[in-house]
Formats: C-alpha cells, structure tokens, sequence
C-alpha cells in the first residue's frame, strides 16, 4: 500500500531553511549546510546520490516513490524542478489558485483540498510510496491525519535560524514511532510511522 | 582532558522542551509531561537509568533562573549537594538562595566556577536560557539530548534565537531507550 512519506533535511535546532529563503537563494543563508549529506549533484538527480551507505539507502527509496507532493511555496522555489523532481513521477501541489496555463514537466495543482491531493498521488505512485517535501504542506498534512511517515535528516548543526520544520502545529500532540534509525557522519537519518490518535 | 559542560535535556522532535503555558504551579507546560515518561524507567538497568545515573553523577549545576524558580529551587540540592550555580540577569537584595544554590550574573565567570567545583566530573547544565547563553558564549561542550517520539504541537523551544552564528556539532553517541532515543553532540571547539 502507498504511503505518504516526508523527507526533510533539519539541523538539531529544527531549521530546513536559513534565514531570508526566497526563489533567488531557496536555502536561505548558510541552509546550504543541511543537504550536504547529499552527493554534489550534476546533470541528472544522480548526482546527487549521498557517498556513504546509510544515506544512500535512504536517498534510493526517496528516488523510487512514485509521486511527489510539494508546498506551493517550496515549488515555486525550485520552480518544480523544471518539471522532473527524479523520473517523471508526476508532481502534485496542493494550492487555492492553480497558476494559468500550462506548466512543463507533469507537475499537477490541486485545489480541491490535501485529502484529494494525497489521495490522487497515491493513485498516481501506484503500489510505490508518495514522496512529500516542504515544511507548510506536511504541517498542513499532519493536522488532517494524512502523514504515513517521517524520513528526518537530522544534521549535526545548530543552525541559530531560518524556517522551522514543526511550526504552528496546534495544540494536539502527535505520537510517532521510531521505526529505523540510520547513522552517517553527516546525518541521522529517523524514520517514524505517525500514529494519529 | 577537562570534564564537559554537558547540556541534559529532554526534546520533542519538534523542539519543545515544555508544553504551553508553563508556570508556578504547571512547571512543565500543558501536556509537557509526555516528555518525561522516561524516567519511569530512571532506576532500571537500561539505557534510560544508565542515563539518568550518568546526569546524577555531575560534579556541578548550572541552571537558567526561569528553570531554577520553576523546580522551586530544588530546595537548595538537586542532587547529593553538588554545587548548583544559577545563571540570571539580577539578583533581589536579600535573595539567597537555599542549600548549595547561588546565583551568577556572568556566563562565563559561572562556567568557571562550575568547572572548577565539579573537579574531574563533568557539569549538568538544565534549562534552554542557560543552554543558548553557554552556547553563544561558546561555553557549552556537550549536549545529551533525550530526543522523545512525540510532536508536541506547541510550547517552549529548547533553541530559540541562537543567532545567526551557526555550530557545527559531532554526534558522538547514541542510545535507545525506551520512549525516546538519548543523542549526544560534542560542540565544535
């Protein structure tokens, strides 16, 4: 069965993002440091393929999902990765305006709401899991319960500031449960399933 | 090798070290509790006792004031007498504090007297005010961070305006315990 699988980059303070993140610097300053657990990248994502085992794992079971589901602001940063996140899995942002006209690469807006859009990139990724990226839209996917599992690349640095991860949760607390626990020099990488109450 | 300054500290993977509202009366903020279901396990032979006795056998306290005012002062030990040093902006005329507590206005004169009290132990340092002044002040060498599965949705931040100086830090050991999993960082020096 898919599941809905969040991977992000966090520094221990709990920063993806330094501080003045826009489209022209979408790490913010210094949040450069937080992927370079990853390969130096290249021409195709490839590159990007991390050096030691541990973090490889994790980086070919993000590049063997099926769908990808990005934040509307996270997506207009990368400019949806010129349409190709990796392999043509299709791209779908959950958003209340869809831009106008077409947009290259199979990149889908959905404005009917996160449930249809988690739902439609499941049926789109098939038996393969649903790769989700950007801080708002797992926030938004945690409050309404549709959150499988946390991938955290947990990197040994106190960033001071930038975008916080876990932001404006509310006041439910949520229970996870740790289900593997890979360690690389350059990251700990925590994966828990979410057990909504 | 001089014995650590070492940070101990229980975190939700959001970063909350208290639920909201933390005051007199609710020193843990609401739901902060959850954070602490660790130390049901304090006195076994796992990992969460063998952490828990590492943290109580510290030569020296260093807390923030807010923590200190929180804990009711421990009234004056919070563990076999060691020396406790509570780092705060202004001392009252006429607070002293009880038992082995005293109070410090200067980071870095706190950080000394506290090494040189613990000896060849390492220091407890308790509470994010005094954790983000020794780590601006570069002070700070180890973090023993007791990372709980839970996102505890809102609260107190254990880092909260660092700065925009980044610290890079090693991960040095890691434990797992039950309920949460025991990270402990070195600082870069």
């Amino acid at each position: 069965m898919s599941r809905l699988v969040l991977y992000m980059s966090m520094s221990v303070d709990g920063f993806i993002a330094g501080p003045g993140d826009s489209a022209d610097n979408p790490f913010g300053t210094n949040g450069q440091r937080l992927h370079k657990w990853l390969g130096d990248g290249g021409d195709d994502v490839g590159g990007y393929r991390p050096g030691d085992a541990p973090s490889r794992t994790v980086f070919d079971e993000m590049m063997s999902t099926g769908a990808v589901i990005t934040g509307r602001r996270t997506g207009d940063f990368v400019d949806y990765w010129g349409g190709d996140h990796h392999h043509g899995v299709p791209i779908f942002v959950p958003t209340h305006h869809a831009p106008s006209g077409p947009h290259v690469g199979d990149v889908r807006f959905v404005t009917d709401g996160i449930e249809s859009c988690v739902g439609q990139a499941k049926a789109a990724a098939k038996d393969r899991d649903v790769m989700l990226h950007g801080a708002r839209t797992a926030q938004e996917c945690l409050r309404a319960g549709v959150l499988d599992v946390l991938e955290i690349q947990l990197v040994p640095v106190l960033l001071g500031q930038g975008r916080l991860l876990f932001d404006g949760l509310g006041p439910d607390h949520i229970e996870l449960e740790p289900i593997r626990t890979l360690e690389s020099p350059s990251a700990l990488h925590l994966r828990y399933e979410v057990r909504y109450a | 090798m001089t014995a650590p300054i070492r940070l101990y500290m229980a975190m939700s993977l959001d970063g909350f070290i208290a639920g909201p509202d933390d005051r007199d009366g609710q020193a843990l903020g609401r739901d902060g509790g959850r954070l602490f279901n660790w130390l049901d396990d304090r006195m076994s032979d796992g990992t969460n006792g063998q952490v828990y006795r590492e943290a109580m056998a510290t030569g020296a306290v260093i807390s923030g004031r807010r923590t200190f005012e929180l804990a009711g002062r421990w009234q004056g030990d919070h563990h076999d007498g060691v020396p406790i040093f509570v780092l705060t902006h202004r001392v009252d005329d006429g607070d002293v504090p009880p038992g082995s507590a005293r109070f410090v206005t200067d980071v870095e004169d706190c950080a000394e007297r506290a090494r040189a009290a613990a000896g060849d132990r390492p220091v407890l340092v308790h509470g994010a005010g005094a954790a983000q002044a020794l780590l601006r002040a570069g002070l700070l060498d180890e973090m023993e961070i007791q990372l709980v599965q839970v996102l505890l949705g809102g609260g107190r931040r254990l880092f909260d305006s660092l700065g925009p100086e980044h610290i890079e830090l090693e991960l040095v050991r890691r434990l797992q315990g039950r309920d949460v999993t025991h990270l402990r960082y070195r600082t870069a020096s």
